[in-house]
């Protein structure tokens, strides 16, 4: 009796410690930016100066709203740009194709979820920053020009979890629909997508929070300005790519760090807000 | 007078494997027929080219007729779906939509534009009176469907298919899923609704059949063995497979 339970606890026990190292591991990060941030977030007038839109770290001037404006901006047009071609990809892919083609584009699609962003960025350094700075102007390095990135970064993981989600929708309810005499258009907008919802809302969340936190494909297109930007065609930063840009400047312990560590938490704290949001809306 | 439905030399093939041969058979108007067999046998196959939800499955092909009225429905230019609104379905296992008991029997006539709350209301209670289920859902139509008995909402299915006002209703194993107080609900409502409706019926059970039906199919191998009066059928058959098979004498 003793031998089988040995062998059992000993997987148990391996996950336990894998488990506690991982929960240890995010309260170290939490804390320790927490930690950091301090400073700053202490006192009254600096909170005051951090909400402001100057970025000017010479004179003291920490105002992170470019860089807020800058991420929310780039992340917005990259959903709005993705969202639309990944839900018509993933009905051509789920409804139209026959099964071998089906098959590879899944594949292919899953291939090109990895790859690396810096890819992407340099092409999108070729590509797309000329063409905003010949079609809308500008020096092309813009915000418009990371949202096209992101767009296309976002592209196939968006894609895989759209199709997985509609062809989760069991089949008895489509054909129910057809038979009470709806188009195939009727039966998509009004069961396939509100009952694949959840599954859809999981999959936008996955690609929201890969559009968030995405640093090298954006910091190569995006220009590096950190004035607070009036359009899309003008350059900007985003809190990952000023953290990027900044970490060497700002050494541990100056005013400059800790605005990091606060830009760093601002980050977290909208993924939780994430992962809530799929919680209340998605499957998840 | 003209039968209802006249299905004629009609052959079914899944990729190049034959499911039906050469059936010719006719529904006459408001009765209801019965069609039995073994599994495999190509009767739900069968009503399944009825109201042509055979072909949105790939690799299918269907020669032959069926002709409701002067009709033929298996024609290219004919509109499947207005053949689906007339040719209403129940399925094997209840499916109610994800939604609330309202929008599910609204979902038909919505379908068709129908967008006045009014006259929704009128047509979502007529039909579920008319499925029995009004008594048991009266105040609680937003509730959701799926929270309802499986016998409840099989009955709901029923009442969505009756509520785009079907001249033909196919049920598809009806009760398979169900315990036998829901079955036996589902059969009474069957006897209503017939004359007013003409009702296609593939069962597994055969009292059910002996029950409810008026005129019994046999289907075996994808050939139809014999059509009748379904006390004939179930009396003094006249082919011995069809003897064979209501003696038990094959698998189901």
């Amino acid at each position: 009796m003793s031998m089988p339970s040995v062998t059992d606890r000993m997987p148990r026990r391996a996950a336990g410690v894998a488990a506690g190292l991982f929960g240890l591991v995010g309260i170290v990060v939490v804390a320790s930016l927490v930690a950091g941030a301090w400073p700053m977030l202490g006192e009254p007038r600096s909170v005051a100066n951090l909400i402001g839109a100057v970025w000017d770290p010479l004179r003291g001037r920490f105002g992170m709203a470019p860089f807020v404006v800058g991420t929310a901006a780039v992340t917005l047009a990259a959903l709005l740009i993705a969202v639309p071609v990944a839900l018509g990809a993933a009905v051509t892919v789920v409804h139209q194709m026959g099964a071998l083609m089906r098959e590879w584009t899944l594949r292919v699609l899953a291939v090109l979820t990895a790859v690396p962003s810096v890819v992407f960025g340099w092409w999108g350094l070729q590509m797309v920053v000329p063409w905003v700075r010949n079609r809308v102007g500008g020096p092309g390095y813009s915000l418009l020009a990371a949202g096209i990135v992101l767009a296309l970064m976002i592209l196939p993981t968006l894609s895989l979890f759209f199709a997985q989600s509609l062809g989760q929708v069991p089949k008895v309810l489509r054909e129910g629909s057809a038979a009470l005499g709806a188009t195939a258009d009727q039966t998509l907008l009004r069961v396939e997508l509100p009952v694949a919802m959840p599954a859809l809302v999981n999959g936008l969340v996955v690609g929201l929070a890969r559009a968030l936190g995405e640093t090298m494909a954006v910091q190569m297109v995006i220009g590096g300005q950190t004035a607070l930007p009036r359009g899309l065609a003008d350059p900007g930063a985003t809190l990952t790519t000023q953290i990027f840009t900044d970490i060497t400047a700002f050494p541990p312990g100056t005013a400059g760090h800790a605005v990091l560590d606060i830009m760093a938490l601002l980050l977290i704290a909208a993924m939780y807000v994430l992962v809530r949001a799929a919680e209340r809306w998605g499957g998840l | 007078m003209e039968p209802k439905l006249r299905v004629e030399n009609l052959s079914v093939w899944y990729q190049r494997q034959p499911a039906l041969k050469h059936v010719t058979l006719s529904v006459e108007e408001g009765e209801v027929l019965a069609l039995i067999g073994p599994s495999g046998c190509g009767k739900s196959t069968f009503l399944r080219t009825l109201n042509r939800l055979s072909e949105e499955q790939v690799g299918v092909r269907v020669t032959g007729s069926i002709l409701l009225g002067d009709l033929d429905i298996h024609q290219p230019q004919v509109d499947v779906t207005q053949i689906r609104r007339r040719i209403g379905m129940v399925f094997q296992a209840p499916n109610p939509f994800p939604f609330s008991i309202f929008d599910n029997v609204a979902y038909g006539p919505r379908l068709q534009g129908a967008a006045d709350p009014a006259a929704l209301r009128k047509i979502v209670e007529q039909s579920l009176r008319q499925a029995a289920l009004w008594d048991e859902v009266r105040g609680k139509l937003r509730r959701p469907a799926l929270a309802l008995s499986g016998g409840q909402q099989q009955r709901l299915c029923i009442a969505r298919a009756l509520a785009v006002n079907p001249e033909v209703l196919l049920m598809d194993e009806p009760t398979a899923s169900l315990d036998p107080l829901s079955t036996a609900k589902i059969e009474e409502l069957v006897g209503a609704l017939r004359g007013q409706y003409t009702i296609v019926m593939v069962t597994h059970n055969l009292r059910q059949a002996a029950r409810v039906s008026d005129r019994t199919a046999f289907f075996l191998d994808g050939t139809l063995v014999e059509v009748g009066p379904t006390r004939q059928i179930f009396t003094a058959p006249q082919d011995s497979r069809t003897e064979q098979y209501l003696t038990g004498r094959f698998e189901s």
